[in-house]
This record gives structure tokens, C-alpha cells and sequence, in this order.
């Protein structure tokens, strides 16, 4: 199988990006929210959606921003005007390929399982999915230009409040 | 040990105890003489099944049915169980085909419920099949009664149901048609939550001005509700639909918003489109919603116009179905307009996220303490009556007026 395995990106890029996504989970899980903007470039699009939307080229979401000012109105959000019980939110990305690179744009996917930890209760898979995204360099820092979550989960069990 | 349930004194609307949400029985009778009873259940839009033979499933209280487009005029609404063996025939979330085929014995069922074949019903070479006696027309799918109004599909499972427009009332029919006017819609597309409480709290929630500015503070901050906004609340003559309308303000600091925590005048929102609003419907309201008993709530606030269905599973857990609507001829803009107010609504909602964690926490309470304690519906008084002021809970009484007829509690 050779590079296969490795999908269209070189060595270099599979490292880069493997350190992208590692950091970006221990901002979320280390909940450090502030700092997720950083990792979005200006005009980026996130989109956390229902795969029975996805599947119907619906761009209606569960949680959606076009742009970085709107991720930094989402962590507002969060931290200042909603109201939700504490609760920690544990991301787990696994089988991460580079499907393919064009024009200096990486595009990547892999799949996505986030645990939720509430009080008193024991831990549940808060959603399953997979992520379609695409990075570009800026200044030699990789960037999200695209952050696409496709949730398998049909149903959510009451809210999801955090971003993946 | 029997369990004494504590009494609810008659005609008390204004305290309802907490084995209300919490006792089996109760739910059980409320299956029976609410949601199969006489009442109109949403089962969708019109456009969901477009053509003959697009079908689309879906549960009508605990009950799974199919809504099938079966002419070019009519919409059925049958239950998706065979008649032979009690399967579920369909399936899939939606799809088209011919005729209702169960993949258990392949009975074939016509898209208005109708049985059409049943293989080997004469048997194989003159042995065994079907009694001389069976009559196809003896096991036909349960067909409801429908009716499609200005593009929203309803169904009921009584015969006894008054015709819709006279179930919502003569108050609110306005409010409903100001919105639903019969323009041709689209469907923008769909959240699902499942929801750790008593269905009956969604109506609820819906229904209490009172919560909207104090538990949500992104309305109060950024000026989507108030309770110093010009507002109403609305009911039928039962009292157990009602429609609660509002008009944004000019938002500031006053002696109102002192009393509102949270509320910070120097936050702002780092993007406005997220609540920028082009005006699109008649009249100056900027939020309608319509709680229309026992299945839906019909909302319109910025540039989002939702139906959410509720779908109990037990006295306490609900689903909570959002179709997220459009009108057919909406330009790019205004698709890309609903798509991003839709941050405000659904499981991860700036607002609407707050409402499911707080109905769980209050379906917790009241599970510890079922025989105890009740819920509290004092604001404005006793009576039942239309509201101006938002300080009050007059249509949650409305509610339960109702209910204690319908339910003979």
C-alpha cells in the first residue's frame, strides 16, 4: 500500500497537521476556550452538523459560524450568557488522512467521538461523527479555513454546548 | 406501602403537583385522552412530500406513522405497523415508492393504507394460505384524519376532532396565518434533542414570558426580548393554546434591565449578522410563538421560523424535533440569513439551550419529591386571562384548565 496510507500529503504535512489537531484538542479539552478562535483564519466557515442535513446539501447546523468573529460570539456565548450545568467535554479525533492537497490547501478527515462528564452521572458519548476539513499556511502556521463535523448522532441527548 | 399522592385541590391551576410530570398512570391517560384523544398532532410540511408516492415517517405521541403524499391534492397519515404481525413497514426517514410494502411477509399496503396483496394467499398448490374468510379490507393500515393548513400537515387519531381552525380558535388563527400564510415553503433543515423531562414542560416554557429575559441572557443583552418591550400574550377560549408576540425595543441600561442578572450594556456581539434581521412578515412582531396543544410550538423570531415537535416517550423524556423552515422563493441572502440565526435555536442555541437544561433540572425536583411538592404558577395572579405585562404566567394556568378537564383530574 505504501503512501496510500498516508493519503496525499507528504510526511512533513501528516506531522504538521497531526501537531495541529493535537494542539487544538488540548485548548477544547483543557478548556482554554478563548484561544479556540486562533485556530480559524478570518473568513473561516465551522459547521457542527446533522449528517440528515449534510446528506441533503443543507447547510443548517447545530452549531454554525461563517467567520472568526462569530466563533469568538460563540465563546461569549458560552462563557457569559448561556446556562448549563459543569460539565467537561473530552474530544477523541482518530484515523486522520490527508485527502488531499490543492493550491497549498490541505484537506483532511477523520473521525470525531466527544464524551461529556457531568455531575453525578456516569460519562456518555455526546456525539459521533466525522470531520471534513480544510488548513492553510499563514505565516507558516497551519490555520482552519474549514471546520466541517458531520454528527452520525441522530439525536442529541439534551444539549451540546461546547464546540468540537 | 401505598404511596399517598398528594392533592391537588379542585380548580387549582396555579400549583400543579409535581406527580403531574412524574406518575405513569398519568402519562399513560394522557397518551390516551390528549394525544390519541381529540386534538390536532403535527406530522410536517406539506413540501417534505412533494410528489406521489414521497412518504416520510414519523411518531404521533408514542405512536410511529407514515405520511405519504398519495395524490396530487391529498396527504395520508397511517400507522406504519402491519396489519399481520405488527412490524414496522417503513423504515427509512423518507423516501418515495409505490405502495407500503412490509419486509417481514411482504404484505403490500396501497399509500393510503389499503391492503393490496398478501403472498400466497391461496396457499401453494392448493396447501395451506389464508382462511376462505380473510377479507383484505378487515386489515388495512389505521388511516388518520388530516388536514393540511396553509402548508403545515396535521393529523388526530379521534373522529370527534373539530376542524383545526376552529380547534386553534378564532384569537389565534390570526397569529397562525400571519406567519403560515399558505406561501410556498422550504425546508431549511433539522435538529433532534431528546430531552430528560415531562413533555408538558415545553408548552410550558413556551408559554412563560416571565423566564425569557431572566434565564436568557442573551436576549436581555442583546436586546432580542425584554420584559419593557412591547408584548402580548394570548390565548383560545380553552386556554390551552396560546401566543405569546413581542416587538424589540430600543434596547439600553433603565431600571428594568438593573434587575435582569447578567445583563451587561457593554457586551456586544462581535459579528452582528447574527442577529440582524430583515423584515419579511406583516405586522411589527419580532418574535410570535405559538404553543399549539399538545404536539407544537410555531416560531418566528429574527429571520428564523421553526416548527418543534414534541414526541413523549414517558412521563419523563420527550424528543424535540426542530424543522428549521423557509419560504420557497428566499434568495441566497436570506438562505444564508436563517442558517446562521438558526445559532440561536435548537440543542446547541445561544437561547433555546438554556430551556432544555432547565427543564431537565426542574424534572429532576420533581422526581425526588413527587408526592410532595408542586410547581408554582403564581405570577399575575390566578385568574386566566390575555397579558400585556410579562410578568406573569397566566397561559401556563390556561394550560392546566384545560388539562384538568380533559384529563378529569
Amino acid at each position: 500500500m505504501g503512501n496510500t496510507s498516508l493519503g496525499a500529503g507528504s510526511i512533513e504535512d501528516i506531522a504538521a497537521v497531526q501537531a495541529f489537531y493535537a494542539d487544538y484538542m488540548e485548548v477544547l479539552d483543557d478548556e482554554r476556550l478563548q484561544e479556540w478562535p486562533d485556530f480559524f483564519t478570518e473568513d473561516c466557515l465551522y459547521q457542527i452538523i446533522p449528517r440528515e442535513n449534510f446528506d441533503r446539501d443543507s447547510a443548517l447546523c447545530l452549531m454554525q459560524a461563517d467567520g472568526r468573529n462569530m466563533l469568538l460570539d460563540r465563546v461569549q456565548g458560552i462563557l457569559k450568557t448561556q446556562k448549563y450545568g459543569p460539565q467537561r467535554c473530552r474530544r477523541f479525533y482518530s484515523g486522520l488522512k490527508i485527502s488531499r492537497v490543492e493550491g497549498g490547501v490541505i484537506h483532511t478527515r477523520q473521525n470525531v467521538v466527544a464524551f461529556r462528564s457531568l455531575l453525578d452521572q456516569p460519562t456518555s458519548i455526546l456525539l459521533c461523527g466525522a470531520s471534513y476539513d480544510q488548513l492553510c499556511r499563514s505565516d507558516s502556521r497551519l490555520l482552519l479555513q474549514r471546520r466541517v463535523v458531520v454528527s452520525d448522532t441522530e439525536i442529541i441527548d439534551n444539549a451540546l454546548i461546547l464546540p468540537l | 406501602m401505598e404511596v399517598v399522592k398528594s392533592v391537588w385541590s379542585a380548580d387549582e391551576t396555579a400549583s400543579v403537583p409535581y406527580w403531574v410530570y412524574t406518575d405513569p398512570d398519568v402519562y399513560q391517560s394522557e397518551l390516551d385522552r390528549i394525544w390519541y384523544g381529540e386534538h390536532w398532532l403535527y406530522c410536517g410540511l406539506e413540501v417534505e412530500v412533494p410528489e406521489i408516492g414521497n412518504f416520510r415517517t414519523l411518531t404521533l405521541g408514542q405512536r410511529p406513522v407514515i405520511m405519504t403524499r398519495n395524490s396530487a391534492t391529498e396527504i395520508s397519515v397511517v400507522e406504519n405497523r402491519c396489519a399481520h404481525r405488527g412490524t414496522r413497514l417503513c423504515w427509512e426517514r423518507s423516501g418515495k415508492a409505490q405502495n407500503l410494502t412490509c419486509p417481514y411477509h411482504q404484505w403490500t399496503y396501497d399509500l393510503t393504507g389499503n391492503l393490496q396483496g398478501v403472498p400466497f394467499r391461496r396457499g401453494i398448490a392448493g396447501q395451506g394460505g389464508m382462511p376462505a374468510d380473510f377479507k383484505p379490507s378487515d386489515n388495512n393500515l389505521r388511516r388518520l384524519r388530516v388536514e393540511s393548513v396553509n402548508g403545515l400537515v396535521w393529523a388526530t387519531f379521534s373522529e370527534r376532532t373539530p376542524p383545526f381552525r376552529e380547534y386553534l380558535g378564532p384569537k389565534l388563527w390570526p397569529q397562525y396565518e400571519r406567519v403560515w400564510s399558505g406561501r410556498k415553503l422550504r425546508v431549511v433543515g433539522y435538529n433532534r434533542q431528546r430531552i430528560q423531562g415531562n413533555w408538558k414542560l415545553m408548552l410550558e416554557n413556551n408559554k412563560d414570558p416571565y423566564h425569557a429575559a431572566l434565564l436568557h441572557t442573551f436576549f436581555a443583552t442583546f436586546g432580542l426580548f425584554r420584559p419593557d418591550q412591547k408584548s402580548a400574550l394570548q390565548m383560545d377560549d380553552t386556554g390551552r393554546h396560546a401566543c405569546l408576540s413581542s416587538v424589540m425595543g430600543q434596547g439600553g441600561a433603565n431600571a428594568v434591565t438593573a434587575a435582569l442578572p447578567g445583563y451587561d450594556a457593554s457586551m456586544k456581539l462581535q459579528d452582528p449578522r447574527l442577529t440582524q434581521a430583515l423584515k419579511e412578515l406583516p405586522g411589527e412582531e419580532t418574535i410570535s410563538d405559538i404553543t399549539l396543544f399538545p404536539s407544537a410550538i410555531l416560531l418566528q423570531q429574527v429571520n428564523s421560523l421553526q416548527t418543534r415537535q414534541i414526541v413523549p416517550h414517558g412521563p419523563g423524556v420527550f424528543d424535540f424535533i426542530w424543522t428549521f423552515v423557509g419560504f420557497d422563493d428566499d434568495d441566497a441572502e436570506m438562505q444564508q440569513r436563517r442558517v446562521r440565526h438558526a445559532n440561536l435555536f435548537g440543542p446547541s442555541g445561544f437561547v433555546s439551550a438554556d430551556d432544555s437544561e432547565v427543564i431537565q433540572q426542574a424534572q429532576r425536583g420533581f422526581e425526588m419529591s413527587a408526592n410532595e411538592g408542586s410547581a408554582l404558577t403564581l405570577m399575575g395572579g390566578r385568574k386566566v386571562e390575555s397579558a400585556s405585562n410579562m410578568a406573569t404566567e397566566t397561559a401556563i394556568r390556561g394550560m392546566y384548565g384545560y388539562y384538568r378537564t380533559v384529563m378529569e383530574l
